[in-house]
């Protein structure tokens, strides 16, 4: 196998994809379920608070606002910019936290915190980030609480089900992107008989499967990526959701260029889709109800990479504490590498007697 | 015309149980073209297959510029050129696209695609998209991508069919000239006539077997009639007689013929590749 004529491979489809109304419906569906789950559970337009923070010194309180869930934290080095961009409704909140602030809350002084909050601001913002900024400054003078407050979750699941979608979401994004793509250019190319003249030059079908694999890993990291970003779930531990989604991206291919290996036209490869399709799908179902069999879910593949996504990206797991799910993720990958040669050489098989 | 740049020796192929290549052998000379011709599923395509590494003959050697086809896939296929009777091009993409997606396949970086693309009078459509050409422009450019890599050894499919006249007689110079620089070409082709003017040899290939190979002008020495068919003018109307160059008396009736004030015609009854090819295999070229 040639990994520069496999480059080539990809590198056409890559350049001739914006041609194809396949790769702009995998660019667009992920936008477009994003938008319809936003609009379905209400939150499109709810807006994130916005803090934004100077830090004269080097205080915890700007370590720990970085921690608080669910507010955009952004650090600024200008005062006069804070106050600007509070002014201009660039955030809801902005605080300054003047040089040695934390020492002087230590000995006893009542030093000045400058707490701006925007006019344009959401009241339901400002008492999120006024109270959040409250309890920060306590814990950073170390004083008890005047009250213990024990928070109770009510509504029966801990996770919102708008979040529990969240793998759906990222599961069909990279499974078009990733399955989809790939299986499609490799059905037209048989229908249209170009994989033939690809084949007579020094072009190996390894060759072939290695570039449709990497275009569709490609795109179904993009896909993937901005799925997690437009669900303000990226955030977290970016590093470790990458990881998981090159997994996602990378079985995605494999059974895609499977498909596309089996399937002679794209009426035979739409059905394969719709049948496999139920399959591969079938543990987010026990992810959005998790009072279902959990065990269930691990019988499929998908499972080794769509836990781990909703584990890191909801839950706000490590990488070590997915590791073995992830492991047997990729060795399902490697399991499927001699199966994919096998297919590709029956189909070049069926190629040259046809 | 000494090396062989095509060595093929008792080849088979089967798919399944039918029998479509039956232990050929022939040979192709550097700048020679070989005519392959014969009916649909004589096996023409099935042999040009194995040639070109796209199937694995059951049994039997293939050697091309001295390698094994088998054993070195790859590397002859970076020598070779193809060209398929079904225009397999990449139609969203222009004329340069598609020959510098198949130059890169090849390794090739400074493929001069506008000379390439002027040789089948196809340079002021560079940039066009192969979908809104013409089906012998599609051709044309076919042929243009096979010429990629320039290849010791060609193999054209049909490379004429059904193209307007320009365009095939394009196609046939380039064919020609492609031969004089000393690559092997084989051609099949139903076009007899096609096959006569361009091949140095023709093979008939029937029922997946080799019936004969030769030059045209040896085929049509051994099996055409000698012969003559005259016409000569009488009081009723006109006469016409065959003299065959075997009988006895053929001179004298043929110095008779030539000399009579009545002569209105005389010709060579010289058989066509066609006529050989019914002979020798009992079914015309179409079936």
């Amino acid at each position: 196998m040639s990994l520069v004529r496999s480059l080539k491979i990809m590198a056409r489809d890559l350049k001739m994809g914006p041609r194809s109304p396949i790769f702009f419906y995998a660019i667009l569906f992920p936008i477009a379920m994003t938008f319809v789950v936003t609009v379905v559970f209400g939150s499109l337009f709810e807006p994130v608070p916005r803090l934004g923070i100077v830090d004269e010194g080097s205080s915890v309180i700007a370590k720990e606002a970085r921690k608080l869930p669910g507010v955009k934290v952004t650090f600024l080095k200008s005062a006069s910019d804070l106050k600007d961009m509070v002014r201009a409704n660039d955030f809801d909140a902005g605080l300054i936290l003047q040089k040695n602030f934390d020492e002087s809350l230590r000995v006893g002084k009542k030093p000045k915190l400058n707490f701006f909050i925007g006019g344009e601001s959401l009241a339901s913002n400002r008492l999120i980030l006024a109270s959040s900024t409250f309890e920060m400054v306590r814990q950073a003078d170390g004083s008890i609480a005047p009250v213990t407050i024990k928070l109770t979750t009510t509504g029966g699941q801990s996770v919102p089900l708008e979040s529990r979608l969240l793998p759906m979401l990222v599961m069909y994004a990279v499974l078009i992107a990733g399955l989809f793509v790939p299986a499609a250019s490799l059905v037209e190319e048989r229908e249209k008989k170009t994989i033939e003249a690809v084949l007579v030059t020094p072009v190996q079908m390894p060759d072939i499967l290695a570039g449709k694999a990497g275009l569709g890993v490609v795109l179904a990291m993009a896909t993937g990526i901005m799925t997690l970003v437009l669900n303000n779930a990226l955030g977290v531990n970016p590093g470790a959701l990458i990881i998981v989604l090159f997994l996602a991206s990378l079985m995605s291919a494999e059974f895609g260029l499977i498909l596309g290996s089996l399937a002679k036209d794209t009426n035979t490869l739409f059905t394969f889709i719709k049948s496999i399709g139920a399959l591969l799908a079938a543990p987010v179902i026990f992810i959005i109800w998790p009072g279902l069999p959990q065990w269930i879910a691990k019988i499929f593949p998908t499972y080794y990479f769509l836990s781990p996504l909703y584990e890191i990206a909801i839950k706000d797991s490590s990488l070590g504490q997915v590791t073995l799910d992830l492991s047997i993720g990729f060795g399902i990958c490697a399991v499927l590498i001699p199966i994919v040669w096998k297919f590709g050489q029956r189909m070049e098989q069926q190629i040259g007697s046809s | 015309m000494t090396e062989k740049a095509i060595s093929v020796s008792g080849i088979s192929f089967s798919y399944g149980n039918l029998l479509a290549v039956d232990n050929i052998s022939f040979e192709v000379a550097q700048g020679e073209i070989l005519g392959f011709l014969g009916p649909n599923g004589a096996g023409k395509s099935t042999t040009i297959k194995m040639l070109t590494g796209q199937l694995t003959p059951k049994n039997g050697n293939i050697s091309i510029l001295g390698r094994d086809i088998v054993k070195n896939r790859a590397d002859v296929q970076g020598d070779i050129g193809v060209c398929f009777e079904e225009k397999n091009l990449y139609l969203n993409m222009s004329a340069r696209e598609n020959l510098q997606f198949y130059s890169g396949l090849f390794g090739i970086k400074d493929l001069d695609i506008q000379g390439l693309l002027a040789k089948v009078g196809l340079a002021d459509r560079i940039d066009d998209r192969a979908k809104n050409f013409s089906k012998g422009m599609r051709q044309r450019l076919m042929v243009a991508r096979t010429l990629v890599n320039s290849p010791k050894v060609l193999f054209l499919d049909e490379p004429t069919d059904g193209l307007d006249p320009v365009s095939a007689q394009t196609i046939r110079k380039l064919i020609v000239a492609q031969a004089k620089k000393g690559t092997a070409v084989l051609l099949t082709t139903h076009d007899m006539e096609e096959a006569d003017k361009l091949s140095d040899r023709v093979a008939f290939i029937n029922d997946g077997k080799v019936e004969v190979i030769d030059t045209p002008e040896n085929l049509k020495l051994e099996y055409g009639k000698r012969e003559v068919k005259i016409r000569l003018r009488t009081e009723g109307g006109v006469q016409e007689e065959t003299i065959a160059f075997d009988e006895k008396e053929a001179g004298d009736r043929l110095k008779s013929a030539v000399t009579s004030k009545n002569l209105m015609t005389i010709h060579t009854e010289e058989a066509t590749l066609e006529n050989i090819f019914i002979k020798l295999t009992g079914r015309g070229l179409e079936g």
